[in-house]
């Protein structure tokens, strides 16, 4: 029995690196496959080792490059307004429709409005308010799902079954509805996708809270004499935050996504407010004809959704306990 | 595994017939198919019944029906179903009508026909019966004499709007506003807001109808519109959007424009704190850019307005004075009615009230909305905040003075070629659609001599002095005029655009 063992955990163990392997690069794949084939068990280890240290330093090195864009896409949306080379408001019909230029790189739109212009003072609505949107969702789900796992009972049930007819719709249907009930506007969109995207988060942090909640150290403080608040605040919190913040990470390309899609269809930003979705709606009609005043809004929805998300993809890969096992 | 078999070889052997028959059908029947962004209810053109609102633009655009007489193309009055009229006194007028008309039943269209649905007309629709003012209706073989109520000079202009369209009221209206006419085609099938199916009269009484059948279908959307041209899903469209003409300025496509009287105007809101007030209302007057809308917005598809009637008719625009564009006088206006930027956001105050002008529009004229965020920028200038609320619900929304301060708009102001029509529609205290309440003494003056004067010269002359007196109230903000185009693929024929914008299929149409 012990010397079937000891003979199985190493095939095991490379199975397990060739799997970890597929995730990353090509390259990687190769030396996992011939780690498989190797006979010997010294041989095996090496190799591993050093899979083990290229993918951790990539992952690193992944979060701090996507980091840096984020923080420059952050950044221009602080300073939108210093960075515009024109008013993105200011209309000028005699240079209406300008194909990208020296003086307009984005071109300019119907009104004779800067694209770049419009499209930087874009990225704030945009960006603030997915960062808004998204902070919103992931508190209030988090301290629904908080208590409601810890507490249990007649809340537990209501606010869960709440959640289940608001994951019950597909999501931006149902915001679309919202929307169109409390009419346009750009806070209306928040609020809307507000209150159908907050129980993914309470339902993780129940979950999480469901499983923490009878371990012995929670016990333990619970003999202690701390309260309830204290317990959830100290104790139950920073033990399952990290799921959250991922999910809120992921997250950040998504709603960005949504509220464009609400002001593409009119129910978010309103004319003339800078907003990416907003302006593709627009610039809709002149995609054959003048295909930048669609075009710069749609690149810049896209880079930003793309490095929210891959950032969001790292984060998660950074945090995931499996690499720190590994580690 | 046999059945299978049996059932594949079926089916093959079926789709070559198809195949085989397919051609032969098409070299048969010609079809047309025709996209409008305009056949809609939120045109108040829900179906092709003449006696629901403005349903019979649709009746007599896609050649359902016709009416008594029509315009030519100087906007003249010219014999259709009727041949002649005689003004007998000032009360009473004696029609004829052409002998062979007959519906597409078959019934034939006589005197009697015409007495039932003009009667039926005036008891179902309001804006008809007030510009009709019939007393009664005498029918004799061909001959119709109708008496008013009170003299009526422009009767035979009325008669010729669309609502006037001569329907086989005895073979009455469909649930879903399908009428018997007496036009070129016959509705088989009609669905709110997507399609409407004609085919060829073969009753028809005034010539050779060449198409067989024609689908007209409801693109609200200007994209679809383009793709759908483009795709050669439909063969013409009415309604593209500007930016998407240079698509077709090639040899597939032709243009058909003329200059309309479609006016895109601005109704202020007597009843708003803030347009009540005459000075916004003259500095929204001089902050609107007519001439860069009309020239960069529209393509150069349209006119600067001055008036409510472009410079085509003798009562035109060019007998006007009104504000130009002048955002430094517009500032001055307002800052010597008290209007000032005492919070330094750009934004004007009086009294606490800011200078917020809610502007209710709608998108199924896309002209519309350009001009609301044209105006919005430019009236930001002198320190208007524009609001700007563009919805398909316009027409119940408007119907509430709390709800909107500028109202802009999309309508033909002189459909029958006279001057009384656009201020009997909206200007005076009885207008159906005068929702922002707007009255002037002396409008109402001219009106009433207007409606018993029977020289033509007088009323173009009335209806200069008319146009006048709201100018200088700045009640209404004309912006411009429209240069109504239908885009089709080089092969059709006989389409063309008309100056009343509500001639299109007719019989001349064809496909080649």
């Amino acid at each position: 029995m012990s010397v079937k063992n000891l003979d199985e955990a190493p095939e095991k163990k490379s199975e397990i690196l060739v799997k970890m392997g597929k995730k990353e690069q090509c390259g990687r794949q190769k030396e996992s496959a011939v780690l498989k084939n190797g006979k010997s068990r010294d041989n095996e280890n090496r190799v591993t080792v050093r899979v083990q240290r290229i993918k951790k330093s990539h992952i690193k090195q992944k979060l701090i490059f996507f980091s840096v864009l984020a923080a420059c896409l952050v950044i221009l949306a602080i300073f939108a307004d210093h960075l515009c080379p024109y008013d993105p408001y200011a209309q000028d019909l005699s240079s209406a429709l300008q194909a990208p230029s020296f003086q307009h790189p984005m071109g300019t739109d119907t009104y004779g409005r800067d694209m770049l212009s419009r499209v930087i003072s874009g990225a704030r609505a945009s960006i603030f308010s997915t960062f808004i949107l998204v902070a919103a969702i992931s508190i209030f789900g988090t301290i629904v799902g908080l208590c409601c796992g810890y507490f249990g009972g007649i809340l537990d049930s209501v606010m869960m079954r709440i959640s289940d007819v608001c994951l019950a719709f597909p999501g931006l249907v149902f915001a679309m509805a919202i929307a169109a009930i409390l009419g346009g506007g750009i806070q209306n969109a928040i609020l809307a996708l507000a209150v159908i995207s907050w129980p993914k988060y309470s339902r993780i942090a129940r979950s999480q809270t469901l499983a923490l909640k009878n371990e012995p150290y929670i016990h333990a403080v619970i003999l202690a004499g701390d309260s309830s608040v204290q317990i959830l605040v100290r104790h139950v919190l920073p033990n399952m935050i990290g799921p959250v913040l991922v999910t809120a990470m992921l997250d950040i390309g998504t709603m960005m996504m949504e509220l464009a899609g609400l002001s593409f269809l009119g129910l978010g930003a309103q004319i003339p407010m800078a907003e990416w979705g907003s302006m593709m709606s627009s610039g809709r009609s002149m995609i054959q004809t003048y295909p930048w005043v669609v075009l710069s809004p749609g690149i810049a929805i896209f880079v930003s959704v793309v490095i929210f998300n891959l950032l969001g993809d790292t984060v998660r890969d950074y945090l995931d306990p499996k690499n720190g096992r590994l580690q | 595994m046999k059945t299978k078999k049996i059932l594949a070889i079926a089916l093959a052997a079926g789709m070559t017939m198809g195949l085989a028959t397919v051609p032969t059908m098409a070299e048969e029947k010609k079809t047309f198919v025709f996209g409008d962004t305009t056949f809609n209810a939120e045109n108040e053109e829900a179906d092709i019944n003449p006696q629901n609102t403005y349903a019979g633009w649709a009746c007599i655009r896609y050649g359902v029906g016709e009416t008594l007489f029509r315009y030519s193309d100087t906007m003249e009055i010219e014999p259709w179903i009727a041949k002649e009229y005689e003004n007998v006194d000032d009360l009473t007028w004696k029609i004829t009508l052409n002998d062979g008309v007959v519906f597409s039943n078959g019934r034939v269209c006589d005197g009697e026909a015409v007495k039932e649905c003009l009667e039926d007309l005036v008891a179902n629709h309001e804006r008809a019966a007030g510009d009709l003012c019939i007393d009664t209706i005498e029918a004799d073989g061909n001959v119709v004499t109708i008496k008013t109520k009170e003299p009526k000079p422009a009767l035979i202009n009325y008669l010729s709007d669309p609502y006037g369209c001569i329907i086989d009221v005895q073979a009455g209206i469909t649930d879903n506003g399908i009428v018997i006419g007496t036009g070129p085609y016959v509705a088989t099938d009609l669905v709110t807001d997507d399609h409407l199916t004609l085919v060829k009269n073969e009753n028809y009484w005034n010539g050779d109808v060449n198409v067989d059948e024609i689908t007209v279908r409801t693109i609200s959307d200007g994209d679809t519109l383009a793709f759908a041209l483009q795709a050669g899903e439909i063969n013409a469209a009415y309604g593209m959007a500007y930016a998407s003409y240079p698509l077709f300025e090639n040899d597939d496509f032709t243009f058909s424009s003329t200059a309309t009287s479609r006016a895109f105007y601005a109704w202020m809101n007597f009843e708003s704190p803030v347009t009540s007030d005459p000075a916004v209302r003259k500095a929204i007057a001089m902050g609107i850019d007519k001439d860069s809308f009309v020239s960069v917005l529209l393509n150069g598809y349209g006119y600067p307005a001055v008036g409510a009637f472009p410079d085509t008719f003798s009562f035109g625009g060019q007998n006007l004075t009104t504000e130009s564009y002048d955002p430094d006088g517009a500032k001055q206006v307002l800052e010597d009615a008290g209007w000032v930027d005492s919070d330094g956001d750009g934004i004007r105050e009086k009294d606490g009230q800011k200078l917020v002008i809610r502007w209710l529009t709608y998108p199924s004229r896309q002209e519309l909305p350009l001009l609301a965020e044209s105006a919005q920028a430019t009236l930001k200038d002198i320190g208007m905040d524009v609001q700007v609320n563009c919805t398909s619900d316009n027409n119940t929304i408007r119907k509430d003075p709390t709800l909107w301060d500028v109202y802009a708009s999309a309508m033909v102001t002189a459909p029958t070629g006279d001057p009384q029509y656009f201020f009997t529609s909206c200007a005076l205290d009885e207008s159906v659609s005068n929702n922002g309440h707007y009255h002037s003494d002396k409008l109402e003056e001219l009106a009433d001599e207007m409606e018993t004067e029977f020289d033509i010269d007088k009323r173009a002359e009335l209806g200069i002095q008319m146009q006048q007196t709201v100018l200088d109230d700045n009640a209404y903000v004309f912006c411009s005029h429209l240069r109504m185009s239908m885009i089709m693929q080089s092969n059709v024929t006989g389409l063309v655009a008309h100056p009343c914008d509500y001639y299109e299929l007719t019989a001349d149409l064809d496909i080649n």
